[in-house]
């Protein structure tokens, strides 16, 4: 037996299952900081980026060095290639979070519609309920939850037009102004949903071996369909 | 598809379309006397192509890649049940002459055997008994299998001095090159770098990706990488019990069995949790 080697992959496991969590954390700050306005909230997500940048970073070099001392194959295989991609789509999720934080300093001390404000938090709300499946997914290596991603990830999709149709509406100049940033965090927390979802397939190939495609009901194997 | 795109796909493992079979074997059962080594072994041998077999030891992968040129006949008592033929052929037909088939179907062994000969006699070897004897024939065979066997470099200003003198590694190519000198169409290689030094073990692992344009390779290795790196099929043999005759657990694309094995005895294996 391999003890040190079957370790290794463990901690990677378990710090890229750490790193999905740090980046439903700051995707939660954004939005927060976004509705209340709370610049300081939006400074700490922007700089906690680079600790998540390096965290991604540094799982691609420890793969990297896995794969050259260790040979790994199959199931082992699978899992430290899936990872580095996974880390990969989280670095850029944890990018999107920093783009709506950003977009607090630019709207902070105004005012918009309130049916703008109740949208942003139920797309939140509904991106939260993604990331945490993600998380759950890939730490208990649960391929139903993975599959059912694409279904959680839909009504996302339709708040993000929604909020094109409430732009419609607004006639202010600074309205529109506020509303645009808004609309532009919308589509960064739909983005994340979406790297979420390439995310379950990544997880749906480091169990089963087999690549498989999202549609609007789930992921199928590539033989269906 | 096009010849270019074939051959483009052959060397990048893509192939989709199924390659030509040149050894056929259904329901193979093999005893040394009363003990069943082997049960039930089915699988297709692809022409031009590196097939390894892999298992733990005493899993029957050298006694079935015996079976394919019928050298386990020399060892009394043992006997084989089942079909295996080579292009459509029973290697176990009436009529079969053992001595013709070990030319069609070469083999290497773990330990480098050249004869006590020098090196030029030992490729000359085989060609001679078929009855070639001029000596530009000769040259021209001994040369060509020197360079297919990636070791005329070293040698060919040494031609007359003995097999023996040569390193491990470059006696094992010399032995290769001596298979080669009477055309076999497939070539048998057990364990065959197992004893040797790392460059010959390149250099036995690059000369298999140039010769499987023309022959068959059968390679029995324990060395997973390297049947991961030399070979387009790969074959996983495994004795469950104690006692019990080996089978044939999993057989398919090397690229497959590495990363998506559908056994969960093999994906055991090669990752390394047993065996």
């Amino acid at each position: 037996m391999r003890e040190q080697f079957y370790k290794d992959l463990a901690d990677l496991h378990a710090e890229v299952v750490d790193i999905v969590a740090a980046v439903s954390a700051t995707t939660r700050q954004s939005v927060t900081s976004l509705i209340t306005g709370d610049i300081d909230m939006a400074i700490a997500v922007i700089d906690g980026d680079d600790i998540i940048d390096a965290r991604c970073l540094g799982v691609e070099e420890r793969v990297l060095e896995t794969i050259a001392t260790q040979f790994p194959v199959a199931r082992d295989l699978r899992l430290l290639t899936s990872l580095t991609f996974i880390a990969m789509h989280l670095e850029r999720m944890a990018d999107l979070s920093v783009n709506i934080a950003k977009a607090t300093r630019r709207t902070a001390g105004r005012q918009g519609p309130q049916t703008l404000y109740d949208l942003i938090q139920a797309q939140g709300n509904l991106v939260y309920r993604v990331l945490d499946a993600t998380r759950e997914a890939l730490e208990k290596r649960d391929l139903e939850l993975a599959r059912k991603l694409p279904e959680l990830d839909e009504p996302i999709d339709h708040l993000y037009k929604q909020f094109f149709r409430e732009l419609a509406r607004l006639h202010e100049e600074e309205e529109i102004e506020w509303a645009s940033s808004m609309v532009l965090a919308s589509r960064y927390l739909e983005r994340i949903a979406d790297n979420a979802v390439d995310i379950g397939e990544r997880i749906a190939y480091l169990i089963t071996g087999e690549r498989e495609r999202s549609t609007e009901s789930g992921l199928v194997p590539p033989s269906a369909g | 598809m096009t010849l270019d795109k074939a051959a483009f796909a052959h060397k990048h493992h893509t192939h989709i379309e199924p390659l030509e079979v040149k050894i056929t074997v259904r329901g193979l059962n093999f005893w040394y006397s009363d003990f069943n080594a082997l049960t039930g072994i089915t699988v297709d041998i692809k022409k031009k192509a590196v097939t390894a077999f892999i298992g733990p030891s005493g899993c029957g992968k050298s006694t079935f890649l015996r079976c394919m040129n019928r050298m386990n006949d020399l060892i009394p008592g043992t006997r084989v049940e089942g079909k295996m033929h080579l292009d459509g052929a029973d290697i176990y037909g009436p009529g079969v002459d053992p001595v013709d088939l070990r030319r069609r179907v070469g083999m290497i062994f773990q330990q480098p055997n050249p004869f006590p000969q020098s090196i030029y006699d030992n490729v000359a070897y085989g060609p001679r008994l078929q009855g070639i004897k001029k000596k530009s024939d000769l040259d021209q065979i001994v040369e060509e299998s020197l360079r297919r066997a990636n070791v005329w470099k070293e040698v060919k200003d040494i031609l007359g001095r003995g097999g023996l003198t040569l390193s491990g590694g470059q006696q094992q190519r010399l032995c290769i090159a001596r298979v080669l000198a009477v055309q076999p169409e497939v070539l048998l290689m057990d364990e065959p770098c197992s004893a040797i030094d790392p460059t010959s073990v390149q250099k036995i692992e690059d000369l298999m990706a140039e010769l499987k344009d023309t022959v068959t390779i059968v390679i029995v290795t324990h060395n997973m990488q390297q049947a991961a790196r030399v070979s387009d099929f790969t074959a996983f043999f495994l004795q469950e019990v104690a006692g019990d005759p080996a089978v044939l657990v999993e057989y398919g694309r090397t690229s497959e069995i590495f990363t998506s094995p559908t056994d969960k005895r093999t994906e055991d294996y090669i990752t390394g949790r047993f065996g």
